[in-house]
């Protein structure tokens, strides 16, 4: 084997057991600070300051029971948290996270630390999201019961919408970088406007980050916009019936593509890696930082914000983000032949 | 043989056999989820012949967004089984030249697809390297220029068609609305995948069938 080979194997590896680690963490993270804006301790008893929660809940989900409903579709309703938990893994697959880099010239050339450098990356991220809505809609269906269903109808519906403002967003950026790629979409915020100022897209794309990161929102499912489960009306919505491990990979794959979102979103509007003070060769410590802070800011939204009305969402998406989203995407191209010009 | 025909032959058995897989289910959901196999097919074999946006394209659109509407669609009417009482009652006349009728589509079909293998052999191969093709047919930039240049007419003529598909299904659910019941609640809203009013009724339905 060659040592590129060796190295793109365990740098597969290691993501695959950052991202395990992260729904881990996150869990965590979520307990701790729901509690802070709820002037609440949060897990206190297990390990110091509750640090070893996620690990209980871990093994109290293992040992629960794994319970089928008669009337479902026993092949369906095992196969769809694995969808979900699958595409929420391989969406990371083609999300850089830091520059390219010979791990101390251990490789004969640099590679860049992802794990597949895919030149139409930037669609690839969109295609596998398309993919893990099955998962949801499935478990929704297959389980045969209202609360499921409804869950599962709302999901597809709010996915749909929201995917075509999240394109559309994605779009602009791609514009302003003239490539498909993610790393060089990244490379290109590198350096500063007047020497101070980063050259991120955000400063460029205010609009687009903003109407990315709210259809991120809804495309992960994530309060407010957690209508497929939403507890008030539909029990637990789609994984109403599931319990176990089972409903543990759904809760798995939620946490996963809140990683994935936040992460492409550093990429394609918080300069990546690039960063003052550091080294290049240390930029993951900035990008490390970046998904923390978006990931914060998720949950900070999840405990501050009450859910929509169903029909809110819906008018809010195709009345008033989709509209933004065209005009933003054509004011970009426009932006983009005069400077070109 | 070659990886590439390995990959390339258990492909075209993915997407053939999903195919004929999505006719033969009883459950319309099933179908659903075998037509999603089947693209799946497609866009590796997309991928086999150097055209990676085209392949993520037909994930993105066809197995993404179309299929999730289908899956919609089907799970709103909430069609559990295939209904076979209502075909045995319509006369068997209507049958026959539907069937006459089909027959013939197929028979046209048969004639171009061989057409196509045929004069596809002579200009390099069905299994031919992607040789024959311009080096640069998976990049963006390529396709968009042909899209916009080459074909514009054909593909403005498919944006138009689009448009007015949309217009009338907006134009069909719109006089829908107009009943004196419903005026009031969905004549005022976007066509949107889902419809408050709608899902209601229909979640309320699934309620008693399945209970």
């Amino acid at each position: 084997m060659t040592p590129i080979l060796v190295a793109q194997i365990v740098l597969l590896l290691f993501v695959f057991f950052m991202l395990l680690n992260s729904a881990a963490i996150m869990v965590y993270v979520e307990r701790k600070v729901a509690a802070l804006l709820q002037q609440r301790m949060g897990p206190t008893l297990v390990g110091p300051r509750g640090l070893l929660q996620p690990l209980a809940d871990v093994i109290k989900l293992m040992f629960k029971e794994e319970l089928r409903p008669k009337a479902a579709d026993a092949f369906l309703f095992t196969l769809a948290p694995i969808i979900s938990v699958t595409a929420a893994f391989a969406a990371f697959a083609v999300v850089p996270f830091g520059a390219e880099t010979t791990f101390f010239g251990l490789l004969p050339h640099p590679i860049s630390l992802q794990v597949a450098d895919v030149n139409v990356a930037v669609l690839v991220i969109f295609a596998v999201a398309s993919m893990g809505v099955y998962g949801i809609v499935l478990a929704g269906w297959s389980s045969n019961s209202k609360y499921s269903l409804l869950g599962g109808l709302r999901s597809s519906a709010q996915m749909i919408s929201y995917e075509l403002s999240y394109g559309l967003a994605l779009g602009a950026v791609l514009l302003l970088g003239n490539s498909m790629s993610l790393t060089d979409l990244v490379n290109a915020q590198a350096g500063a406007w007047f020497g101070i100022l980063p050259r991120w897209y955000i400063f460029l794309q205010p609009v687009g980050f903003a109407i990315f990161f709210i259809a991120g929102i809804a495309e992960t499912n994530r309060a407010p916009f957690d209508f497929p489960e939403a507890e008030q009306e539909l029990v637990a919505g789609y994984h109403t019936e599931y319990s176990s491990m089972r409903f543990s990979m759904f809760f798995m794959a939620e946490y996963i593509n809140m990683v994935t979102v936040s992460a492409v979103a550093t990429d394609l509007f918080l300069g990546g890696w690039h960063g003052p003070w550091l080294p290049l060769s240390l930029g993951w410590i900035w990008f490390l930082a970046k998904v923390g802070f978006l990931l914060f800011f998720y949950v900070w939204m999840r405990w501050t914000l009450p859910r929509y009305r169903y029909d809110q969402l819906m008018d809010f998406g195709w009345k008033v983000l989709l509209p933004i989203a065209v005009i933003n995407l054509l004011a970009t191209a426009a932006g983009v032949l005069y400077f070109a010009a | 043989m070659l990886p590439d025909q390995i990959l390339f032959y258990v492909l075209g058995a993915l997407a053939v056999g999903a195919s004929l897989l999505v006719i033969g289910q009883k459950n319309p959901i099933h179908s659903v989820l075998w037509l999603i196999a089947s693209f799946a097919g497609l866009s590796g074999l997309y991928i086999l012949l150097d055209a990676p946006f085209v392949a993520v394209i037909q994930i993105i659109i066809y197995a993404g967004a179309i299929m999730v509407l289908f899956l919609f669609v089907v799970m709103l009417l909430n069609a559990g089984h295939e209904d076979t009482g209502e075909d045995e009652a319509r006369p068997v006349s209507v049958h026959r030249s539907a069937i006459r009728f089909g027959a013939l589509l197929s028979g046209v079909l048969v004639v171009e697809l061989v057409w196509a293998l045929v004069s596809a052999g002579t200009l390099g191969g069905v299994f031919g390297s992607t040789a024959t093709l311009p080096p640069a047919v998976s990049s963006v930039r390529t396709i968009g220029r042909a899209l916009f240049t080459d074909y514009a007419f054909a593909f403005e003529v498919t944006s138009i068609l689009i448009l007015v598909a949309m217009v009338g299904a907006v134009v069909l659910a719109r006089r829908e609305a107009t009943h004196p019941a419903q005026a009031t609640d969905t004549g005022a809203r976007l066509p949107g995948p889902a419809e408050p009013a709608l899902r209601v009724e229909v979640g309320d339905e699934q309620a008693e069938r399945v209970f």
